[in-house]
């Protein structure tokens, strides 16, 4: 274990190998079954990693160990970024959200029962195949694109994408800064975003937030708290008087990476802001997944949920 | 690294340990539980700068610099704690640490930010979202949390609280075998099969002597492994790491076998064998708490094992009536999943060696059979086998008799010259520690012109892996009268892991197809579910329930017709009955110490309160105060006990407590002294004495001989319940939200009123989880269990259970010493079906397979 109390202390042990830990909810998780070996570089003395900042545009920068459960409480942010807040609110426990951060909510590794069970060994653990392809994948990815069919586990990665969210990493020591959306490969089997071992996330990027903005996240769950999403939806609507000006609807649960759904957007902008235009604009979802033969459910599950969350932002 | 923990410094050696380790073992402080060890259930939680924070993967470098209270930091008078212990929000009490220490933290957040004002049950669920309290206390943990919050405990009531030992469990200061590391104890750990079917061709332990570890065979003599996860042996070392390292040197040469690793699979002509032989079967084990009937095999099929009443009349019956298309005939397939017990407190033991005696600290149901198990095994008198549980997080039926935890740990105690223990993890809790077995189940019920129930059959398979004994169909003799029945029971073995009794074992899954037979010719007669039920069901205790029920604004309000919107609500109703048994040897012994009574018995409070159960009696006998009466369980001894099974715990210690306490008042009468009530200066006088109650006979005797070496007898009488539930449908996302439960029981005179009620409660939780959450998955490649955390094996949470109101009838137990029985088994049995009900009446859909999850809720709906 190393506690570097600078971002490039932290950027220059991590290249060195090993895994960054801020909460350590994912660490510590994968570490207590092997999958996680370490050595640990920990994030929680890196001031310049943790905090919200604001800039004269009103657009904020929220460091990488900023906890879940602040960014879900802090009112300048629920505000400006209402799909971002109310997301970080629902995902997980209390306890997992106090010290669960949001760099670690982008970077966790997939909840694949054969990933995360030592028995079995796949793509994504350096092996061949993917035993959950094969086997029982009932929460796997309704949108076909890659080897492996473990849906990606971010939440907040899915609000992010309706705010076309950036964020910044130290790679090789250069500071770089990358759309949300190309922080994953669809295509990728083997990993879970496209960061290096020895990159650093350091901060996530939002733009000046628009005027006469409602959203809403929604999730599909068998119990009504403290479960991962079989669908999650989050949408995020610019009205002008009645009109839909622009829509923003991103889902997960159901692809390797979050996914925007630009053909819903499309069906929404110029329309009415009003929920009875949710039906009509999800009806093709269906139709554009590639379900596997245990997750055909999640076609119209998916249709569902961002019906629901659509016709709650439009409300 | 430096921290504060309770105010005191402390320091860690290891920064990357979970700060759970560093606690429990490095402090003692084992009040802090660990449950998943994956942050699901929050037995863990502690506060961080009093934040709260799942333990059991917060890195001991997260704690540098800051302070950590556990539930010993709390203190003991935090208005949480005196409302947990008056509420009774516990049962087992192991996750009672971690939700105290949470909603210590809400209830001074709530408070400070909306004064002394109650929460509502959303606001509680919300903040106490991260725990999980497998007996099903949250009715009691509402009500605790919302008493606090108004601040109705800031000062201690000086009230009793209902459960005995309430301050040990929401102080930490209980002790579990979990929470045992005795002075220089070694760590075992077992090896297990990577594949699900193998003869074992050779064990190569060579490089064990190197690593200072030892080991004990697990294997037996066919040195085969029929299932992914079967222990094949187990090693101990002096750390957890050590013997780890050492499970991971041994070589195993496995010759592999085709394995049967589904029930459709299995029941192929030509499919693998589980057992080959007539030898092999013979030592198949059984899923059932008696001895599995004798039965035939073809294949991997046993079965089958047929009773009824007048069959060939319910056959020929049934029969006609499809062929002329009766429509009140009901025909369906019903199928139910395999579901795990899931105490929060894993199978555990300690054990030791000390001058030719075995002391063993087991998680265990049975402190005296496990005793009893030990004695015979290992070849010892009994007086020389010390077995101690005095409290135990949860058993569900998964911790009867001599575990094979127990077993390793005996043998590697001796071997190591230590104390060795052996703990499982989650996953191995979750994999291969007991299960109620899946079914499937074919049933036809046919009601008469004349709207009696005209006949019945029923065809059941169990699904319990590599044992037998499946009698779920045998259940259905036990309700609605004599009418004609033919019930057939089978078992399809596959290579994966055994069940064990769980909870009112094949009852469950009898009830979720019988009572949804019962629901649905019901509406083809078109008369009330409620009052059908009364017609036929001949049980007088029961028809009471029924009034009562009838009478209910939750039935008689109840929405009725078809429904549109997205949200739809529905109440269901499902009764269920349940054998009388008892324990005839039980004994109880009360001693006067101290100018104290003293009751001790070799039994065990899991969780079910028979403790205060034995206390209540004791007091009511003698007339005594609280602070008169300490009850001793949980330790083996020459008092013998009932195991914590079949239902029978208090109505067997609750008549021999009374029979004691009245010996000891007759003693003290004739020693001048004086009666009951009992005076100070009356017990002063009488220190020493000692009396022994017995378990007094019913009137009548009981059904049948005790059996199991004399401790279960079956007696006359069957415990009834109903129980009445309201859910909401979402039509839109497919999810079931239970939210108001009536559970009317019929079991007699009830001992202790608030564990009672508890007991029952929980009853309905797990029956909410058996309907709707609860499926063990297994690798169709391998058998292997993917549902092995307690993520992917979803019991119910404080959000997904209803408001529960506990009804007792309390008459009809006459002929029965103490005038009450069991109600431990017949409180769950039933739930899942009137769920099921409830969801049929809301949409119009019957759920036909368990559980009702939102993917076939919406594919049912359409």
């Amino acid at each position: 274990m190393s506690a570097p109390t600078d971002v490039a202390a932290a950027a220059a042990l991590l290249e060195r190998g090993g895994e960054a830990r801020a909460g350590g909810t994912d660490v510590m998780a994968r570490a207590a079954t092997g999958a996680a070996a370490g050595p640990f570089t920990d994030l929680g003395r890196v001031a310049g990693l943790r905090g919200i900042e604001w800039d004269a545009e009103g657009a904020a920068r929220i460091g990488a160990t900023t906890t879940v459960a602040r960014i879900a409480a802090d009112p300048a942010l629920r505000e400006a970024y209402p799909a971002l807040t109310a997301t970080a609110a629902a995902l997980a426990t209390p306890q997992i959200r106090a010290v669960g951060t949001i760099g670690g909510n982008l970077l966790q590794r997939n909840r694949c029962w054969y990933f995360r069970n030592p028995a079995f060994s796949c793509h994504q653990d350096g092996g061949e195949g993917c035993p959950a392809r094969e086997g029982d994948h009932r929460h796997g990815t309704v949108f076909d694109t890659s080897p492996c069919v473990a849906p990606h586990p971010s939440s907040l990665a899915a609000a992010l994408l309706v705010y076309g969210a950036r964020v910044e990493a130290v790679r090789s020591g250069e500071t770089s800064v990358l759309p949300v959306a190309d922080l994953y490969d669809p295509a990728d089997g083997a990993r879970d975003h496209v960061l290096a071992a020895g990159d650093l996330l350091t901060a996530v990027l939002l733009p000046p937030p628009a005027a006469g903005e409602t959203a809403a996240y929604r999730r599909a769950t068998a119990r009504s708290r403290a479960e991962w999403p079989m669908v999650e939806a989050v949408a995020r609507v610019v009205r002008d008087g009645g009109r839909v000006v622009s829509a923003a609807v991103a889902a997960g649960g159901v692809a390797r990476a979050p996914v925007r759904l630009p053909e819903v957007e499309a069906a929404l902008v110029g329309g009415a802001a009003d929920p009875s235009a949710a039906a009509e604009a999800v009806a093709g979802l269906p139709g554009r997944c590639s379900p596997l033969p245990g997750t055909r459910y999640k076609a119209a599950l998916l249709r569902d949920t961002v019906r629901d969350v659509l016709e709650r932002a439009l409300a | 690294m430096d921290t504060t923990v309770n105010g005191e410094p402390a320091t860690a050696p290891d920064p990357d340990a979970p700060a759970a380790g560093l606690i429990r073992e490095g402090l003692g402080l084992t009040g802090t539980k660990v449950a998943c060890g994956q942050g699901v259930c929050g037995a863990c939680t502690v506060l961080v700068d009093g934040e709260p924070a799942a333990s059991c993967l917060l890195p001991c470098s997260a704690l540098e610099g800051r302070s950590v209270t556990t539930v010993e930091g709390l203190g003991g008078d935090h208005p949480v704690q005196r409302a947990f212990a008056a509420h009774d929000a516990l049962q087992c009490g192991f996750c009672t640490p971690g939700f105290v220490v949470e909603a210590a933290a809400f209830t001074d957040r709530w408070r400070a930010e909306h004064g002394d004002t109650a929460p509502g049950r959303d606001e509680i669920a919300d903040a106490l979202a991260g725990h999980l309290c497998r007996c099903g206390a949250y009715q009691g943990i509402y009500a605790a949390v919302a008493a606090a919050c108004t601040g109705a405990f800031d000062e201690d009531t000086g009230a009793e609280p209902p459960r005995a030992e309430a301050a040990e469990k929401v102080t930490g200061r209980a002790r579990y075998a979990t929470d045992s590391y005795p002075e220089g104890y070694w760590e075992a750990v077992l090896v297990r099969s990577p594949v699900p079917h193998a003869r074992v061709r050779s064990v190569d332990t060579g490089a064990l002597a190197g690593l200072g570890a030892v080991h004990t065979d697990l294997l037996g003599e066919d040195r085969t492994v029929r299932y992914t996860g079967r222990p094949v042996l187990a090693v101990a070392a002096p750390t957890r790491a050590a013997a780890r390292a050492a499970a991971a040197a041994v070589r195993i040469d496995y010759e592999e076998l085709p394995a049967a690793l589904d029930t459709e699979q299995a029941g192929k002509p030509g499919a693998p064998q589980v057992y080959p032989d007539a030898k092999a079967r013979r030592a198949a084990p059984s899923s059932n708490e008696a001895a599995a009937v004798p039965a035939r095999w073809q294949g991997n099929v046993r079965g089958p094992a047929g009773l009824g009443f007048r069959r060939g009349t319910a056959v020929r019956r049934i029969n006609e009536a499809h062929a002329r298309g009766d429509r009140l005939l009901f025909a369906a397939e019903f199928s139910t999943a395999v579901q795990v017990h899931t105490p929060l407190e894993p199978h555990a033991c300690t054990a030791r060696w000390d001058g030719g005696e075995l002391y063993v600290e087991a998680s265990t149901q049975t402190v005296d059979g496990l005793a009893r198990a030990a004695a015979q095994r290992w070849g010892l008198p009994l007086d020389r086998v010390h077995v101690r549980a005095h409290h135990v997080g949860g058993g569900f039926g998964a911790k009867a008799g001599l575990g094979l935890e127990t077993v390793a740990a005996v043998e590697l105690a001796r071997l190591a010259g230590a104390p060795v223990r052996l703990v499982f993890d989650r996953a191995e809790e979750l994999s291969d520690a007991g299960n109620r077995p899946g079914t499937r189940t074919r049933l036809a019920m046919l009601a008469g012109a004349d709207g009696g129930l005209s006949a019945l059959t029923v065809d059941s398979w169990g699904d319990g892996g590599v044992s037998i004994g499946s009698s779920t169909a045998a259940m259905a003799m036990l309700l609605y009268g004599r009418s004609p029945r033919r019930v057939r029971d089978h078992d399809v073995v596959t290579n994966r892991p055994p069940g064990s009794p769980f909870r009112g074992p094949n009852g469950a899954p009898m009830a979720w197809a019988l009572e949804q037979a019962v629901d649905e010719l019901a509406d083809r007669l078109g008369e009330d579910p409620i009052a059908l039920r009364r017609r036929w069901d001949g049980n007088p205790k029961r028809r009471a329930l029924y009034d009562t029920a009838a009478a209910l604004p939750l039935w008689r309000e109840r929405p009725r017709g078809p429904q549109t919107g997205r949200f739809r609500r529905g109440v269901g109703v499902a009764a269920s009955n349940w054998p009388y048994l008892l324990d005839p040897s039980a004994r109880v012994e009360l001693a006067v110490e101290d100018g104290r009574v003293v009751a001790r018995t070799a039994t065990q409070d899991i969780g079910t309160g028979v403790r205060t159960v034995i206390a209540r009696v004791v007091r009511e006998e003698l007339g005594l105060e609280a602070d008169q009466v300490r009850v001793e369980t949980g330790d083996s001894g020459p008092v013998p006990g009932p195991g914590a099974f079949g239902s029978r715990s208090t109505t067997s210690v609750g008549p021999a407590a009374r029979d004691a306490a009245r010996s000891l008042a007759a003693e003290l009468a004739g020693r001048g002294a004086g009666g009951a009530p009992v005076t100070r200066e009356a017990l002063k006088s009488a220190e020493g004495l000692r009396v022994t109650g017995r378990r007094t006979r019913d009137r009548r005797g009981p059904l049948t001989p005790a059996v199991n070496g004399g401790v279960v007898a079956v007696g006359r009488g069957l415990a009834g319940a109903l129980h009445v539930m309201e859910v909401e449908v979402d039509t839109l996302l497919g999810s079931v939200r239970p939210l108001r439960c009536w559970a009317g029981v019929a079991s007699g005179r009830i001992y202790a009123e608030r564990p009672a009620r508890n007991q029952a409660e929980g009853g309905v939780v797990q029956g909410i989880g058996y309907a709707l959450f609860e499926q063990r998955v297994t690798d169709p490649a391998t058998g292997a269990v993917l549902t092995d955390n307690l993520e992917d094996y979803r019991i119910p949470g404080i959000g997904d259970v209803p408001d529960i109101d506990v009804h007792f009838h309390r008459e009809g137990w006459e002929h029965v010493p103490g005038g009450g029985v069991g109600l431990g088994e017949v409180t769950t049995v039933g739930v899942a079906a009137s769920v099921a009900n409830a969801v049929r009446a809301a949409t119009g859909w019957r759920p036909l397979d368990l559980p009702i999850t939102p993917a076939r809720l919406l594919a049912g709906i359409g």
